[in-house]
């Protein structure tokens, strides 16, 4: 089940269990308004939570009790008996609701709509309904609801728990030390290992409780920049990295908000648009690269993009004219400096502002809110080259896979995201450079420079090692650590270090090895900088020459999902503009040329066969081609994934290129092109059909009539007309002409019905004009 | 009113912290050294799963006093802005009531000590200066006060 579902049905049964108590005295005394409101509170929030889980059972039922309880509130109905009765009917019905919703049932039908008339106070029908409901009370119980699988916390008690267990871990390793003293064979061994087992399924279960892999936030991020860029009119190839960092739940939330507002001004400001990058010798399609690393207590999160750069120019222009700067001051400035000035308030360098970006939120508020919960922002940026920008946000907790190495006689801990291999003389086949003092060791065609450990430290020199861990810093920059030994992997917890100790910025915490030691772990960035590896701005143009021979992954990049009829389906994704979610009432004409109204628009759509069954609620991928636009209807998306393996034909599919593997499992290949080809003809169908737009002149024509022609209608000034719209003021008085009339009036209210649509309810518009189309065409 | 107090001897000489801000006082057998750090600084320790750091507190008076043995030491467990720190003193044996609240330290107690007592107080052992613990984990150099 969906977290947030599960969330909800956890919430809705806590609340259920509150109320219990409540229902109870409510009943005894219906006019205590103390227990009315809490009523009343429930049936509210669970109509709220279930508008937005689309159960329009439940919320109909609730909105129901939630009505009838307002008027007792506002005294305009008293509370008796048949009401009470009624509320407390719909209250167990919600029970029987939810258990079914967590069992992923379907709604059972039930006696909703009389219940609803009972509330509604149509008095012959409340007993039956009552009774109804009583009914499949009984049946709950033949069939006991499952019992509830999750609970809420708070996270103190899970850090005391987590803490407890860090004591437990290291209590089992001193009678570990013990038990060897007491030499073999003390029957102690099979209990012992035992415990040992426990313990580490005990830890590894309280960890999971905080932690949440950040990919789960990454993931929604092609998404948004796919959508960002397709309005922007722009390209840009998203790649995440290394979406497997933990990090605390709590500190995703707020990472979450900052992220978006960088990636949103990265595609909005960053990246130009693609003749632009073209002129500038770029590849047509930008490139945004979000990547992770965990360095002991801290959570490094990259955003890079190859767009133009921040103009620097231009902000020291606007810092000189907004007054907070002299021009003195600007050419006194360092390139870094002039960068920083993007943090002053209410300077951007956007010219205009868009609907994405630039709506006054400056990357002065995104930094202070990186700040406030003891992260750093840092920004880099080369005109014409790119700009990157460096979120650091501190991990109190953390479980770090690292790897221990010894230099001067001591042990420390570095953290495993940053280290690229192991490499040693011994194998015979390192290769060395001097230059001046620096020494290079080639890795892999690169001359990688050398850092002693022991100096950076200060704790011996081994200048002549022959052992190197390559470290791969945020962006990309290797350089070549060296030590005196490497031991082994661990996973170690993380503790925060005293100010005193991180002053020197060369470690990130410490940890304890299984001896309860402790273990400074290193700040391998800062120690590579601090040792003098540049920083390196690691321009695009160069990962993709170096792309090609090493991404053996890069294959079509498609969506994979189930079609209406089961079958695996992938889909180029680049024909995907969005996916979202309709009811099957939009779907007309099902069949080879059925139709959609998706928002505003009518859009053909495919992945529907002649007579099959549609289910309720059906995802339907948006696809375009940069004109037209197509929806595919399916049952649900499965995967993003890569087109790696060998493409089938199949014999006799028209519709689809050919089978092949992902993930271990076949997908059909869709063809887009035949699906272009075959429903092109569809949309245009419409251009037979004439359109009249009577009464308000003015509004009618510059308002309405571009949608209606962009529908694939003809507009016509006068005369016989297939369909004609006519202003609500008008009389029909049978002088229109037209062979369909739709009607519209000004004023927004319940329902289309005879008295016409809503001037701007676009979509019941559209939905109007396709009804009419179709029943002209039967 | 400060009731209790430990009487710490730091550098020959005896001095007062208050007692309720000491976790516990132990003895420290493994030390792991930490480069790089100020010379106050004697190491890291753990108290069960938590890092402890050790503050040489002689060294903190500064003056060009000896880095003490750690382990010849005891340690004064103390938590600090959400850290454990051990407060490395010669000894830390008696717990001593007050009998006025800390008064002004009157003449100059000699170099290091104005900086890390804030005052003088009158206990049962006699007057004896009173330690702020702030200052002697931040050591002699002010830029790295906590």
């Amino acid at each position: 089940m969906d977290d947030l579902l599960a969330e909800f049905v956890a919430e809705t049964r806590e609340m259920l269990a509150a109320l219990a108590g409540e229902i109870v005295a409510w009943e005894s005394n219906p006019a205590d308004r103390a227990r009315l409101d809490t009523i009343f509170r429930f049936v509210h929030t669970v109509k709220g939570n279930c508008g937005f889980f689309d159960f329009p059972q439940l919320e109909s039922l609730s909105h129901a009790a939630e009505d009838a309880l307002a008027d007792v509130r506002a005294g305009r109905r008293q509370p008796d008996s048949r009401l009470v009765d009624a509320v407390l009917a719909v209250i167990d019905r919600v029970g029987v609701m939810i258990a079914e919703i967590e069992r992923g049932e379907p709604l059972s039908e039930d006696a909703d709509d009389a219940l609803i008339a009972a509330l509604s106070g149509a008095l012959d029908e409340t007993e039956q309904a009552i009774a109804s409901v009583s009914g499949s009370g009984i049946q709950r119980s033949a069939t006991p609801a499952a019992e509830q699988r999750t609970i809420r916390l708070p996270v103190e008690l899970i850090d005391q728990v987590m803490s407890g267990v860090s004591e437990m871990v290291l209590a089992r390793n001193d009678l570990a030390r013990r038990m060897q003293g007491l030499g073999a064979d003390t029957g102690l061994e099979a209990p012992f290992s035992r415990l040992s087992g426990l313990i580490a399924e005990v830890r590894d279960a309280i960890t999971r409780t905080r932690m949440r892999r950040i990919e789960g936030l990454f993931a929604t991020f092609p998404r948004l920049v796919r959508d960002l860029s397709t309005e922007l009119g722009k390209q840009v190839f998203v790649e995440l990295e290394n979406g497997e960092v933990e990090l605390d739940r709590e500190m995703i939330e707020l990472i979450r908000d900052p992220l978006l507002h960088i990636i949103r001004n990265a595609v909005d400001h960053g990246i130009e648009a693609p003749a632009d990058r073209l002129a500038a010798g770029k590849r047509e399609a930008g490139m945004l690269t979000i990547s992770a690393r965990q360095s002991g207590n801290t959570i490094h999160i990259g955003i890079m993009d190859d767009g133009r750069g921040i103009d620097v120019e231009r902000l020291a222009a606007k810092a000189i004219a907004s007054g907070t700067h002299t021009a003195e001051q600007i050419v006194a400035m360092s390139l870094e400096e002039r960068i920083e000035l993007i943090y002053e308030a209410g300077l951007s360098t956007a010219e205009s502002v868009t609907s994405i970006s630039g709506r006054g939120v400056g990357m002065d508020v995104v930094r202070a809110n990186i700040e406030k919960f003891g992260g750093t922002l840092e920004i880099e940026s080369l005109p014409g080259e790119g700009t990157r920008f460096l979120i650091c946000v501190p991990l109190t907790l953390s479980i770090l896979p690292s790897l221990t190495v010894e230099t001067g006689g001591q042990t420390f801990a570095v953290p495993r995201s940053y280290v690229e291999e192991i490499v040693s003389t011994a194998g015979g086949q390192l290769q060395f450079a001097q230059v001046g003092e620096r020494r290079y060791v080639t890795f892999r065609d690169r001359r990688l420079a050398c850092v002693s450990l022991g100096d950076a430290l200060g704790i011996g020199d081994d200048a002549e090692a022959s052992l190197f861990v390559i470290l791969r810093l945020g962006w990309g920059d290797l350089y070549a650590m060296a030590v005196d030994r490497i031991f082994d992997h661990h996973e170690l917890v993380i503790k925060p270090l005293s100010p005193g100790i991180m002053q020197s910025g060369l470690f990130v915490g410490c940890t304890q090895l299984d001896d309860g030691t402790p273990v400074l772990v290193l700040d391998v960035a800062a120690i590579g900088y601090g040792a003098g590896i540049p920083r390196e701005l690691h321009r695009p143009s160069t990962i993709a020459a170096h792309a090609a021979p090493r991404n053996e992954r890069e294959g079509l990049r498609v969506i994979l999902f189930r079609a209406l009829d089961g079958e695996r389906r992938a889909i180029a994704m680049s024909a995907v503009e969005q996916v979202e979610r309709a009811d099957v009432s939009a779907v007309r004409r099902p069949g080879a040329d059925a139709q959609i109204v998706l928002g505003e628009e009518i859009l053909p759509l495919a992945g529907v066969s002649e007579g099959c069954e549609l289910p309720q609620r059906i995802t339907v991928l948006r696809l375009g081609d940069g004109g037209q636009r197509i929806a595919y209807a399916a049952r649900e998306v499965i995967d993003i994934g890569t087109l790696t393996g060998v493409l089938r034909r199949v014999n006799g599919q028209a519709s689809v290129v050919g089978v092949t593997m992902v993930d271990g499992e076949t997908a059909e290949l869709v063809d887009c092109h035949a699906l272009f080809s075959s429903h092109a003809s569809q949309s245009s169908g419409h251009g037979l059909l004439t359109c009249r737009l009577d009464g308000d002149d003015a509004w009618m024509r510059n308002f309405l009539g571009p949608i209606i022609e962009a529908a694939g209608y003809r507009i016509v000034p006068e005369g016989p007309a297939d369909i004609a719209f006519l202003d609500g003021d008008l009389r029909d008085d049978g002088e229109c002409e037209a062979r369909k009339a739709i009607r519209l009036r000004d004023a927004p209210g319940s329902g289309g019905g005879a008295d016409g649509i809503y001037r701007y309810d676009r979509a019941g518009l559209m939905a109007a004009l396709l009804r009419a189309g179709e029943e002209l065409a039967a | 009113m400060i009731d209790m107090l430990l009487v710490v001897v730091l550098a020959g000489r005896r001095a007062v912290l208050p007692a309720i801000e000491v976790n516990s006082v132990i003895e420290v057998t493994e030390v792991t050294p930490v480069p790089r750090a100020a010379a106050h600084v004697a190491g890291l320790a753990a108290l069960r799963s938590r890092p402890l750091t050790l503050i040489d507190c002689a060294a903190s008076l500064g003056g060009g006093r000896e880095r003490s043995d750690p382990r010849t030491c005891r340690a004064v467990v103390v938590e600090h802005g959400g850290h454990l720190y051990g407060l490395l003193v010669e000894a830390a044996d008696d717990i001593v009531a007050a009998r006025a609240e800390p008064g002004s330290l009157g003449a100059d107690p000699g170099p290091g000590w104005s900086r890390v007592a804030t005052g003088r107080v009158e206990t049962e052992a006699g007057a004896l200066p009173f330690l702020d613990i702030g200052a002697l984990i931040a050591g002699p150099d002010e830029s790295l006060a906590a």
